[in-house]
């Protein structure tokens, strides 16, 4: 498959361990991986790189999901980007925060690969 | 049966027993976070200038087959859920310090699941900086291990393996692993 038909993804992520499992589960399905290790590092890279899917983790230094989400929302460029949250936190309540934030998904931690992709392809346009 | 009681007060102590799978956080200088493992290990954190200490007990299941690796995940998760309590309880990620114990081979002749888990604890404080100040792993006799998490200072005694209660191994389909749900 070439580079420009495959799905690119950004995995947001303090954790090196995670985005090393991350990155194997999503390599392994056929998608283009980057990865940032907090919000705004995700934002730095966003700002001069495109991608169709965006996998975040909520607590990370500097900036968490949350604040990632709301400032992505609040560009036009990513307004209807998929936003997938990917977290250890599992309560309504931080669900019921990330959805009024955009996001377009909550993933429980820790995640499976088969359920993790076939989440990807139906939330990437 | 002393380990029945999750919490217990004891004097001026609040002992917390922690079980597998377990983790717990506290910047209490009365709580002590106490627990025993056998080929499980326990990671005891604690960041010096907040205070504020936590530990967890884990065992990861041993690969069914040979070529299979450690599943990792469930491990990394635990780790995770720890460093975030110890975030929210004010530690700041770059002053963690941490501490291994655990990973013993209590069945000698077989292969060393303990040894596995020790390993994989190491290979991720590494992977995630953390710096390694103490580790106790290995060898073939259980560990009595008392945390006390609002100063970091810790007591690990060998104990006879008769006081563990065994409990399984975590393997991700133990758990509602990777739920998903589209808003």
């Amino acid at each position: 498959m070439g580079m420009e038909q495959m799905t690119r993804i950004l995995t947001v992520d303090d954790s090196a361990s995670m985005r090393a499992l991350l990155r194997n589960a999503l390599s392994e399905n056929g998608f283009h991986v980057e990865q940032a290790e907090d919000g705004i590092a995700a934002l730095e890279w966003l700002e001069m790189n495109d991608v169709d899917v965006v996998i975040t983790d909520i607590n990370m230094p500097r900036l968490d999901g949350f604040g990632l989400i709301e400032r992505l929302r609040a560009e036009n460029r990513h307004r209807d980007r998929p936003i997938l949250v990917l977290s250890t936190e599992s309560s309504d309540e931080k669900k019921a925060r990330a959805r009024a934030a955009g996001a377009t998904g909550w993933i429980v931690k820790p995640f499976d690969a088969e359920k993790l992709v076939t989440a990807v392809r139906r939330v990437a346009h | 049966m002393m380990h029945q009681d999750h919490r217990t007060a004891f004097g001026a102590v609040t002992r917390i027993t922690l079980l597998q799978g377990e983790a717990r956080v506290s910047s209490r200088p009365d709580v002590e976070i106490s627990t025993i493992l056998g080929s499980c290990v326990a990671c005891c954190l604690f960041d010096p200038l907040a205070s504020v200490g936590g530990m967890n007990h884990f065992l990861l299941a041993e690969p069914k087959a040979e070529g299979e690796v450690l599943d990792e995940h469930y491990g990394v998760y635990l780790m995770e859920v720890l460093i975030n309590d110890m975030m929210k309880k004010g530690a700041n990620r770059s002053n963690l310090r941490a501490r291994l114990y655990g990973g013993a081979n209590l069945h000698p002749g077989m292969r060393s699941i303990g040894l596995m888990n020790a390993e994989f604890a190491d290979k991720f404080l590494e992977s995630e900086r953390i710096p390694l100040m103490h580790a106790e792993l290995g060898g073939t006799q259980a560990r009595r291990l008392s945390f006390m998490p609002a100063s970091g200072k810790v007591r690990s005694k060998l104990v006879p393996e008769v006081l563990i209660q065994p409990s399984p191994a975590m393997r991700r389909t133990q758990m509602m692993a990777g739920d998903v749900e589209l808003f």
